[in-house]
C-alpha cells in the first residue's frame, strides 16, 4: 500500500485508520466549507501580499480562475473538450488559453472579457440561451447556480488567465485559507492524476469512513433507540401510540418469518394479560428461534449477492451445487453466526479451513454472478467479467460501495482510486472457479434426491436420439463415398472397429481418424448428409447431455466454490469444472490497473490491497502468495473497526424491519448515496453490533422491543404529521408494507394448510404458469429443458426461497411483484402497483388453486358457514370478522352460488409432452421435436374444482377476493 | 373508475374504449400536455421537437449478415476460399480450424430511385427501397448472442438494463391507457437473454415491455381460469372492492390503498379490450394478403407486422418485434434464404401500409440485429458455407419519421469484415434513435444505484447523417 505524497501545502489533510489516528475535527471545516464562495475575493490581494513580498499582488479575475474556474473547466469540460486529443468536440479546445478564447467551430470567441453575457462560454452554461445549446449536455450535470456566478464574475473581472506558474504561485499563497474553505482533502493510494488525488470533498460526504462513535444516551433514556429518534424528532411532533397487539403480531412474524403467525399465536398473545414489554420481547425471543427466522434473513441476504441456481448468459447452465450456500445462509443466520465470522466465510473459507466441507460451501458467494465461459467467447474477456463482478460485488455487500465506478477511472465523486479497484481486484486473481468436492453435511437436506431418477430418463432419451443421429451419419457418409465416387473400403473398416470397440458417436470418431493426411475433400464432410430436422436434434441432444451434466451436480457432492491457483487455459466450459491436479498450470495473474477497463491494455503493476481511503489496520500487507490474499482481505473487511462494514450492516438491518434504511442506498455510502437521516442512530447500532460480538440477533432485540418499532401505522394528527415530517422518515407512526412476492406465496400456502415447511435441500418446483413453463426459450443453439414442476404437492409446496431460481426463467408471478433480477445486487426492494399483478393474483391458477384449498380447508375445520369465513378471515387477517362482514359475505356465498354452473371444470393438466418447433440455425428452416416432460408423468394434481361441492366452488370464489384485498396483502 | 384521480384519464379510457383502431387516438393524445412525473403511462411532451412519435422495431435476432443483405461485396468473389486469419481481441475458440473467405451467395440489385443495394431476395423489400436509409457504420462489443442482444436492446451488454422501448415510454408515456405502452412481439422461443431482452430495468415497472404471446393467452393470466364467467369475475370483483373499501376506512392514509384498488377496474377494462385490437379478423382481405397472412412462409411474421401497425394505431407508443434466428453458421444461402423470404413481403408491407394511411411519416422504424456477420467460415471450408458473428460491422436500417431516406450512410472494408466510414458504437445509434422519437438520452436519465443512468450509458453523439 503506497501512499503517494501528498503537497504538504493542503490542510488540513484527513487520514483515516482503523482504531488508531484521531478523527480530525471536520465539523469545524464543515461549517466553512458547506458555504459557497462567491464572496469578494479581492481580500486574496490582501493576504497575499501580507503574506509573501517576492509575489505580484494578485488580481480578483485571476484568483477566481485558479480556484474556481479551472477546477470547473477540468470537471464539467474537458471530457470533451480537450483531455482526448483525437476527439475535441466542436473543435474547442478548453484547456489552453489561446484555444479557449478563440473558440470552436462556430468562429466566435469563447470569452468576451468583461462582457459574460457575449460570452458563449457562460452562455451555454446558463442553459437558457436562445444561440448556444446548453453545456455540458447531461441535464444532471448541470453548472450549479453558485459555479455559474463565479463564471459571470470571473469574465466580468476581465477574464484573466494566468499562466501555470504563475496560477501554481496563486494557489501556493492561498492554499491554507482556501483549503479551509473549500473542503478538505482526503489521503488515499493516489488517482491516475494530481488533481484527483488532490481534490476536495465536502466533509459530510465523508460521513461513512469516519470511525464509528457510539453515542452516549441521555441518563434517563429507557430505550436507546427510541432515544436516539427522539433527539432527531422535529419540535411539536408527536408519535403515534403503540400499535395494538393483534397488528403487531403480525408485523412482528412476517418481519422475522416471512409468514403470517397462527390464529391460535394470535389469540394467546392477544389475550396475555402481562404487560407488552413482556410478551413482546417473549414473542420476539420465540420468533427468532424459530428456524423460518434463517429463511427470511437469507431471503434478504440472496437479494443482496443476487443468488440464483443457473448462470444465466447464453447457456443458463444449472448450477448444481448453489443450493448447499442458500441453505448454508439461512444455517448461519439460524446459528446466530457473528457476523465477522459470516463475511469471512464467505469470502476466504478455504484460506481458514480447506478441509471443512461448509467453509468450501460458504464460498458459493463469490460465484453468485451471471457467468459462463463459452466457445464463442474469448476467454480473457471472460475471466475479467469474473474479476469485475467479484471486485464490485465485495464493495457493495459488504462495504456498500459500488466499486465499479472505479474500474475506468479514478471514481468521480468518491475517494475511491483507480489504484484501489485494482488492488481490490488483484486480492482474487488467483481465485479460481470451480465445483469443489465438499462431503455432505449431517445438517443437509437430502430428501428429494429421487429426483434425480428423471433426469435419467432424460438422458437416456438423448442418448437413444444420439444412437439413431449416428447411424443416420454413417448411412449417408456411404452414400456420400457413392455420390463422389471414392473407395470407402477403408472407412467401412474404421467404422466396423470402433463399432467392434463399443463406441458411441462412431461417425465422427471415424471422422477424425481418416481425415489425418487426406485432403478435405477425401472424407465425409461433418454432418454429411443431413436435413434441418437431423441437424436440429443433433443440437438438440449435444447441449441437452452438457446441461444435464450441470444439473446432475444437484445430487452430487459437490459445492460451488473457488480454489487458489494459475488460471486455467481453459476455451470453453461445457461441463462442471473440477479443480485441476496441478494448480501451477496456466497463467499467474499479476495485479495491474487496465486502461480504461479493457484487459488487453494492462498498465501499472498493483500489490493486492484494500480500499486505501481508510488506511490500514492490517498488521502486514495483504500476501501476494497464490494462498492468502482472500483471507487476509476478509479480515479486513471483517474488522471490527471498518467502519463501513459495520455501518453497512447495522443499516440493511434496520431496513429488513422499517422498510426503510437509515443511510438511503444500502449498497452506496459514497457521496451519490442519501446521507443517514439518523447517522447517530447508525453508529449505536454499528457499534452495539461489535459489543454483542457480532450477534445480529442482538440486534433484532434492540430493534424490535423499541417503541418506534412497536408504533402503530395509524397516526393521531395526520396533518401534522405531513407538515412536520414531509419526507416521512422521522419514525413518528409506522409505515406499512406490501408482502414481498414471496411472502404473497408462502403465507398462501401457510393459511390453505399446504405449505410445506421443510427446509433446505435441492432447490423445488412450485407449479408456474403453464404458458411460461413450456414455453420455448432460447439458449445456446437450442431450448432449455421445459419447467417441470415436482409431481407431488408436498415437494412443491415449499417455502419459496427454496424454488429453483434460473436466470433465464423467472416465476413470473414474482416478477410481476417486484422480484429483484438476479444479476444486479438488490438493494432493497420495490413495491410497485402495476396492472399485471391483478392478473397473477386474481386470474392465476395459482391463485385459484389456492382459493379452493382454503375454502376447503375452513370448511372443512368448522361446522356451518359462518364459522367458515369467521377462520378464513383469522388465518388471512389474523381477526374475526365483524357481524356486517360475515353478513355480506354470506350474502356473497348465496350469489356465487346461484350462479355456478353443477359441474365444475378442472383445472388445466399437466401436459406430458411438448412439441418444440424452431427455425434451424444452419439451414433457416421449421424442424421440430417432442420433448417428453418425464417428471409430469407422475405429476399429482392440487384439490380440483370437480373434487369438491359446489358450496365448497362458490366459497372459493370469496377466499380468492379476501387474498386479494388489501388487507392480506399489506402489513402495517 | 371513481377510484382515478385524474380526469383527464378518464378521458383517455374512455376515447380508447369506444373508438378502437381508429388511428385518432394516436395522433390526439400525443399532443396533450404532459404530466410532471414519468412514473405512469400518461403521455409526455417531445423534449425535442421531432416527426416521429412512436417506433417498430425489426429485431432480427441472432445476427443477420450485412455481406449477404444489404452490403454487397464483390471483393470477396476473388478472395473466395482463400484462407484467413482472424486476429487481435476477437480471437475466440470460434477461430479453431482453417478458415476461409467466401462470397455470397446472393446477387445483387440496386434498388429504387436511389439505387439501394439489395440481395436480390428481398423482392418486395426492394419496392419501398426509397424510404429506407441504410447505417453500414455501427459497432458493437460483444460476439456473443445474449451479451450483443442486451447491448442492443438495452445498452448495456450485462442484462438488467432497461430497454430503449421502456426509455422511451418513460419518456414519451403512452396514449392508450388500456394497454401497455411498450408491447413486444416475441416469436414462439424467446431469445438468448431471454425476456431481460425487452426489461424495465431499474425504471418503475409500468415501463417494462409487455410480450404478447403468439400463441395462447396474449398477456399472461388476463382471462381468469375456463368456467369463470365474466359475470361472476365482476360479482368477486365487487366483493374486492367492498373488502378494499372497508379497510381503507381505517387505514385513510396509507395512499396505496387506492392506488390498488384502481388497478383491479383498469385490469377488468383491460381483459375486454385487448383481445379486440389483438383480433386481425377486422383487417380486409386485400391487407391479408399485402402481409401475407394465411400464406407461407410469410404467415407468421407477416401477423405480427400487420399486429404491429394495429398496436400503434391503438395508441402504443413502442412495438418490438422479433424474428429469427438469423445465426446462420453454415448453408447461408438455404438458411438466409428461408429466413429473408419469410419477413420480406411482411416488412414491405408494414412500410407501404403506414404510408397509405399516413403513419409512416410519424412512426419510426427501425431494421437491424444484434450483430453482422464475417466475410469468412471455418466449417466447411466452402461446400456449404455460413459465416460466424461479427461486431465490427453491421447492416441496420431505418424508415419513417424524420430519417434521411433514400440514402445509404458510412461503409465497411472492401471484405466486409470492419465499418470503416462514419464509424459510430452502438451507443450513438441509441442516442440517434431517441433524438428522432424527440428525446435526448441527456435528459432522459433516471437517478440509480448512485448515479444518473441512460440508455447510451455514459452518453454518446447524435449520428446526424442518418436524419433528414
Amino acid at each position: 500500500m503506497k501512499q503517494l505524497s501528498i503537497p504538504s501545502f493542503i490542510a488540513p489533510r484527513v487520514l483515516l485508520a482503523f482504531g488508531g489516528v484521531q478523527q480530525l475535527a471536520i465539523t469545524v471545516v464543515a461549517l466553512l466549507a458547506g458555504t459557497v464562495v462567491t464572496a469578494d475575493e479581492r481580500s486574496d490581494l490582501h493576504d497575499s501580499s501580507s503574506s509573501s513580498a517576492d509575489i505580484q499582488p494578485i488580481g480578483e479575475s485571476e484568483s477566481i480562475f485558479v480556484r474556481h474556474i479551472e477546477p470547473l473547466l477540468r470537471t464539467k469540460c474537458f471530457g470533451c473538450h480537450g483531455a482526448d486529443q483525437d476527439a475535441i468536440e466542436g473543435e474547442l479546445d478548453l484547456r489552453i488559453k489561446q484555444s479557449a478564447f478563440a473558440g470552436g467551430e462556430s468562429g466566435e470567441t469563447a470569452i468576451v472579457p468583461g462582457h459574460p453575457e457575449r460570452s458563449p462560454l457562460y452562455l451555454v452554461m446558463t442553459r437558457t440561451s436562445d444561440d448556444w445549446s446548453a453545456m455540458p449536455p447531461k441535464e444532471a450535470e448541470a453548472v450549479s447556480a453558485d459555479k455559474l456566478s463565479n463564471v459571470h464574475r470571473w469574465i466580468a473581472t476581465g477574464a484573466v488567465w494566468p499562466t501555470t506558474s504563475r496560477a501554481d504561485e496563486i494557489k501556493r499563497v492561498n492554499a491554507e485559507r482556501w483549503s479551509a474553505e473549500d473542503g478538505i482533502t482526503i489521503a488515499t493510494s493516489g488517482g491516475l492524476d494530481d488533481a484527483w488525488t488532490n481534490r476536495r470533498y465536502k466533509p459530510e460526504l465523508l460521513w461513512a469512513y469516519q470511525p464509528v462513535e457510539k453515542p452516549v444516551i441521555g441518563p434517563n433514556a429507557i430505550q436507546p433507540i427510541d432515544w436516539l429518534i427522539q433527539q432527531a424528532m422535529p419540535p411539536g411532533l408527536q408519535h403515534a401510540g403503540p400499535a395494538d397487539r393483534r397488528t403487531f403480531i403480525r408485523r412482528a412474524s412476517f418481519d422475522l418469518t416471512g409468514l403470517p403467525p397462527t390464529p391460535e399465536r394470535t389469540e394467546a398473545f392477544v389475550a396475555d394479560q402481562r404487560d407488552d414489554d413482556v410478551v413482546i420481547a417473549e414473542l420476539v425471543e420465540q420468533l427468532l428461534a424459530s428456524k423460518h427466522y434463517g429463511e427470511r434473513m437469507a431471503q434478504h441476504w440472496l437479494d443482496v449477492v443476487r443468488y440464483a441456481d443457473s448462470s444465466g448468459l447464453a447457456n443458463d447452465f444449472h448450477r448444481g451445487g448453489a443450493w448447499r450456500y442458500r441453505d448454508y445462509v439461512i444455517r448461519s443466520f439460524n446459528d446466530d453466526k457473528p457476523y465477522n465470522e459470516f463475511i469471512v466465510e464467505q469470502i476466504a473459507g478455504d484460506e481458514l479451513d480447506p478441509d471443512d466441507p461448509e467453509m468450501l460451501i460458504a464460498l458459493g458467494y463469490l460465484r453468485m454472478g451471471p457467468w459462463e465461459l463459452t466457445g464463442m467467447e474469448v476467454a480473457k474477456v471472460a475471466r475479467q467479467r469474473f474479476l469485475d463482478d467479484v471486485t464490485n460485488s465485495v464493495g457493495e455487500t459488504f462495504l456498500a460501495h459500488s466499486l465499479q465506478c472505479a474500474k475506468c477511472h479514478d471514481h468521480k465523486f468518491d475517494p475511491v482510486p483507480t489504484r484501489d479497484y485494482y488492488s481490490i481486484q488483484a486480492v482474487f486473481q488467483t481465485t479460481q472457479l470451480a465445483e469443489r468436492r465438499a462431503e455432505r453435511l449431517d445438517c443437509e437436506n437430502t430428501d428429494g434426491f429421487d429426483q434425480q431418477a428423471y433426469l435419467k430418463l432424460r438422458r437416456a432419451e438423448y442418448e437413444r436420439l444420439s444412437q439413431e443421429l449416428d447411424d443416420a451419419l454413417l448411412a449417408n457418409a456411404l452414400a456420400w463415398y457413392r455420390e463422389q465416387g471414392l473407395d470407402d473400403s477403408h472407412w467401412k473398416q474404421i467404422v466396423q472397429q470402433l463399432q467392434q470397440q463399443g463406441k458411441t458417436s462412431v461417425f465422427n470418431a471415424a471422422r477424425n481418424q481418416i481425415k489425418k493426411g487426406l485432403a478435405e475433400d477425401q472424407y465425409p464432410p461433418k454432418l454429411v448428409g443431413f436435413t434441418p430436422q437431423q441437424f436440429g436434434l443433433e443440437r438438440v441432444t449435444r447441449k441437452g447431455l452438457q446441461a444435464l451434466a450441470f444439473e446432475d451436480d444437484s445430487f452430487k457432492p459437490f459445492a460451488l466454490s473457488v480454489y487458489g491457483g494459475h488460471t486455467p487455459s481453459v476455451k470453453s466450459i461445457s461441463s462442471p469444472f473440477r479443480i485441476p491436479v496441478d494448480l501451477t498450470n496456466g497463467e499467474l495473474e499479476r495485479g495491474q490497473i487496465l486502461t480504461g477497463g479493457d484487459p488487453f491494455s494492462p498498465g501499472q503493476t498493483v500489490q493486492p490491497g484494500v480500499l486505501s481511503v481508510l488506511g490500514s489496520s492490517l498488521e502486514a500487507p495483504i500476501p501476494d502468495s497464490i494462498s492468502g490474499r482472500r483471507l487476509a482481505f476478509a479480515q479486513w473487511i471483517a474488522d471490527e473497526n471498518n467502519p463501513l462494514t459495520t455501518r453497512t450492516i447495522a443499516n440493511r438491518i434496520w431496513m429488513w424491519h422499517f422498510g426503510n434504511p437509515i443511510a438511503g442506498n444500502p449498497n452506496n455510502f459514497g457521496s451519490t448515496g442519501k446521507l443517514p437521516t439518523h447517522p447517530k442512530l447508525l453508529d449505536y447500532i454499528a457499534a452495539t453490533l461489535v459489543e454483542n460480538d457480532w450477534s445480529i440477533k442482538s440486534i433484532h432485540r434492540l430493534i424490535m422491543t423499541s417503541h418506534a418499532y412497536r408504533r402503530s401505522s395509524i397516526h393521531p394528527d395526520p396533518e401534522q404529521l405531513e407538515k412536520l415530517d414531509p419526507a416521512g422518515d422521522r419514525y413518528a407512526v409506522f409505515l406499512p408494507r406490501r408482502l414481498t412476492a414471496e411472502e404473497i406465496r408462502d403465507s398462501m400456502l401457510a393459511i390453505t394448510g399446504e405449505l410445506n415447511p421443510a427446509m433446505g435441500g435441492v432447490p423445488c418446483r412450485p407449479e408456474i404458469n403453464l404458458e411460461v413453463a413450456l414455453q420455448p426459450r432460447q439458449i445456446m443453439g437450442t431450448f432449455a429443458a421445459a419447467w417441470q414442476p415436482n409431481p407431488l404437492p408436498k415437494d412443491r409446496h415449499r417455502r419459496s426461497i427454496y424454488a429453483c431460481r434460473l436466470r433465464g426463467l423467472a416465476d413470473p408471478a414474482h416478477e410481476v411483484f417486484n422480484l429483484p433480477g438476479p444479476d444486479f445486487s438488490s438493494e432493497k426492494r420495490d413495491a410497485s402497483n402495476v396492472t399485471p399483478q391483478v392478473f397473477a393474483l386474481f386470474n392465476s391458477e395459482r391463485s385459484h388453486h389456492r382459493a379452493l384449498a382454503f375454502a376447503n380447508r375452513c370448511i372443512q375445520e368448522t361446522q356451518d358457514d359462518a364459522q367458515a369465513i369467521a377462520r378464513c378471515f383469522e388465518l388471512a387477517y389474523g381477526r374475526l370478522p365483524s357481524e356486517t362482514e360475515t353478513r355480506l359475505l354470506l350474502e356473497h356465498w348465496q350469489t356465487v352460488e346461484q350462479l355456478l354452473p353443477e359441474d365444475a371444470i378442472a383445472f388445466k393438466q399437466q401436459p406430458t409432452e411438448i412439441l418444440r418447433e424452431a427455425v434451424e440455425e444452419n439451414t433457416g428452416e421449421q424442424f421440430s421435436f417432442v420433448e417428453t416432460l418425464h417428471a409430469n408423468r407422475d405429476f399429482v394434481a392440487d384439490l380440483q374444482p370437480t373434487q369438491v361441492d359446489r358450496h365448497t366452488r362458490a366459497f372459493a370464489d370469496l377466499c380468492l377476493a379476501i387474498l386479494n384485498s388489501n388487507e392480506f396483502i399489506y402489513v402495517y | 373508475m371513481n377510484h382515478l384521480q385524474s380526469s383527464r384519464r378518464d378521458v383517455l379510457y374512455g376515447l380508447g374504449a369506444s373508438l378502437g383502431s381508429v388511428a385518432f387516438t394516436a395522433m390526439m393524445a400525443d399532443e396533450l400536455a404532459a404530466s410532471e412525473t414519468p412514473n405512469d403511462l400518461q403521455p409526455r411532451p417531445q423534449q425535442i421537437p421531432a416527426r416521429a412519435k412512436r417506433c417498430i422495431f425489426l429485431m432480427m435476432e441472432g445476427g443477420p449478415s450485412h455481406i449477404d443483405t444489404f452490403d454487397p461485396k464483390p471483393k470477396l468473389e476473388q478472395l473466395h476460399l482463400k484462407e484467413f486469419n482472424r486476429s487481435g481481441k476477437q480471437k475466440s475458440a470460434m477461430e479453431s480450424g482453417k478458415r476461409y473467405f467466401v462470397q455470397s451467395p446472393f446477387r445483387f440489385i440496386k434498388a429504387g430511385d436511389c439505387g439501394a443495394d439489395m440481395a436480390e431476395n428481398w423482392e418486395r423489400l426492394a419496392s419501398v427501397a426509397d424510404e429506407l436509409c441504410f447505417y453500414r457504420g455501427c459497432q458493437v462489443d460483444s460476439v456473443n448472442h445474449p451479451t450483443a442482444m442486451y447491448q442492443m436492446n438495452c445498452g448495456n451488454r450485462f442484462g438488467g438494463d432497461p430497454a430503449m422501448g421502456a426509455w422511451v415510454t418513460y419518456g414519451l408515456g403512452s396514449v392508450n391507457q388500456d394497454l401497455p405502452g411498450f408491447v413486444v412481439l416475441p416469436a414462439v422461443s424467446y431469445p438468448q437473454g431471454g425476456s431481460a431482452n425487452w426489461s424495465n430495468g431499474y425504471l418503475p415497472a409500468q415501463f417494462q415491455g409487455t410480450a404478447l404471446r403468439p400463441t395462447g393467452s396474449p398477456i399472461l393470466d388476463l382471462n381468469p381460469p375456463a368456467g369463470v364467467s365474466r359475470s361472476r369475475q365482476r360479482l368477486n370483483l365487487d366483493l374486492v372492492a367492498e373488502l378494499n373499501q372497508r379497510h381503507a376506512a381505517k387505514h385513510p392514509t396509507h395512499g396505496d390503498l387506492s392506488a390498488r384498488m384502481a388497478n383491479y377496474e383498469l385490469a377488468f377494462r383491460m381483459q375486454m379490450q385487448v383481445p379486440s385490437v389483438l383480433d386481425i379478423a377486422d383487417e380486409d382481405q386485400k391487407t391479408l394478403s399485402l402481409y401475407g397472412v394465411n400464406q407461407k412462409p410469410t404467415d407468421q411474421f407477416g401477423r405480427k407486422c400487420l399486429l404491429a401497425r394495429k398496436l400503434i394505431e391503438n395508441g402504443v407508443r413502442f412495438v418490438q418485434l422479433y424474428h429469427g434466428s438469423w445465426d446462420s453458421h453454415d448453408y447461408i444461402q438455404r438458411a438466409h434464404g428461408s429466413l429473408v423470404s419469410a419477413v420480406d413481403q411482411p416488412i414491405a408491407a408494414l412500410i407501404s401500409d403506414l404510408k397509405a394511411r399516413g403513419l409512416l411519416e410519424s412512426t419510426l422504424v427501425v431494421w437491424c440485429g444484434e450483430f453482422g456477420r464475417s466475410p469468412d467460415n471455418g466449417v466447411r471450408g466452402g461446400t456449404a458455407y455460413g459465416r460466424d458473428h461479427n461486431p465490427n460491422a453491421m447492416s441496420i436500417w431505418m424508415a419513417g419519421g424524420g430519417v434521411k431516406a433514400g440514402h445509404t450512410i458510412g461503409a465497411t472494408d472492401e471484405t466486409g469484415a470492419e465499418a470503416v466510414e462514419n464509424v459510430h458504437h452502438v451507443r450513438d445509434l441509441h442516442v440517434t434513435l431517441l433524438r428522432l422519437l424527440g428525446l435526448d438520452d441527456n435528459k432522459l436519465t433516471f437517478y440509480h444505484a448512485g448515479r444518473f443512468k441512460q440508455l447510451s450509458q455514459f452518453g454518446g453523439k447524435v449520428i446526424e447523417e442518418l436524419i433528414a
